[in-house]
């Protein structure tokens, strides 16, 4: 086990938005800006940015990993593009009004649907069953779940409701 | 009279109309592997939502965004045409399917190798020094 491996999440963290250069085996060089290091692998996903403004993403497998040196702490903008980055296709912003309005309809759809629905506190997580959560903008890519199986029918429910409402 | 008195019988048209009922299938246990023994799916209890944030220390919250953002990327990547890159300099290229939760196979097809295209392969995740692709 390598010392990048024995590294705690919290340590990987800090990584994240920073350029690095990480030496791999075989004396392979890999530069980027730090997206994320899986917790379970320890593999290090780096993001580039190419010259036609496209990007490249490589993933180095943490047991690979060598060293992994910092070349430059993340300015402003490269942090806003790779929050943005994976996540929820659409990156429209949504008023607060809006947010209400579709949380309160997914939920009248859910419990149509006889799923047990409640929400957490003052947070706008909509809770499914105590096994699902539901962040705002209540899209499909918006569950989190550890049970695929209740994941998947749910995000085919919520799919079902954006067609219906569309 | 022929007809013996029986049951009630109901006026055609309020016959109670069955219910769909969706079942949700038990939850994990939550000691299985991928999961960590003190997080806050392992209690796989109702408790309120002060006890669960309580409970959810700065490290899992940790594990929680980087893992989040690493399946993200994943999902990212399925249908892409990824190169890898493998021990001893060896270079194949393949569209990615999926991998399994512990990140030790990835499941692949068209994999184009120096002998060849092969259909469907699994790819060896310990073989592997990196993949790249693009979004």
């Amino acid at each position: 086990m390598n010392e990048w491996m024995k590294k705690s999440p919290v340590e990987w963290q800090d990584y994240i938005y920073k350029q690095v250069k990480v030496t791999a085996s075989e004396k392979k060089e890999y530069k980027g800006w730090v997206l994320t290091t899986d917790p379970v692998s320890a593999s290090i996903v780096l993001v580039n940015f190419l010259e036609d403004s496209s990007l490249s993403v490589t993933g180095v497998m943490g047991h690979a990993i060598q060293t992994v040196e910092t070349l430059s702490d993340g300015d402003h903008s490269v942090r806003e593009k790779l929050m943005h980055l994976f996540t929820s296709g659409d990156c429209q912003v949504h008023s607060s009004e809006d947010l209400a309005k579709r949380k309160s309809s997914l939920k009248r759809w859910l419990e149509k649907n006889h799923i047990p629905v409640t929400e957490q506190g003052e947070s706008q997580t909509i809770c499914v069953a105590q096994v699902l959560t539901i962040e705002p903008p209540y899209g499909p890519e918006n569950c989190i779940s550890s049970n695929e199986i209740i994941l998947s029918r749910v995000q085919d429910l919520i799919q079902g409701h954006l067609a219906a409402s569309q | 009279m022929l007809l013996k008195p029986g049951p009630p019988m109901q006026a055609p048209g309020s016959i109670p109309i069955p219910v769909p009922v969706l079942r949700l299938p038990r939850g994990p246990d939550g000691y299985s592997r991928g999961f960590a023994p003190d997080g806050r799916r392992a209690l796989a209890k109702p408790a309120g939502p002060d006890t669960q944030a309580c409970g959810e220390s700065q490290e899992q919250r940790a594990r929680a965004v980087l893992r989040e953002r690493f399946l993200r990327s994943l999902l990212a990547m399925g249908g892409r045409q990824v190169s890898f890159t493998l021990h001893e300099g060896v270079h194949v290229t393949a569209c990615f399917g999926a991998t399994d939760l512990d990140v030790a196979n990835f499941y692949v097809s068209q994999l184009q190798t120096p002998i060849g295209v092969q259909a469907e392969a699994l790819l060896r995740c310990s073989d592997m020094i990196a993949y790249t692709f693009k979004p």
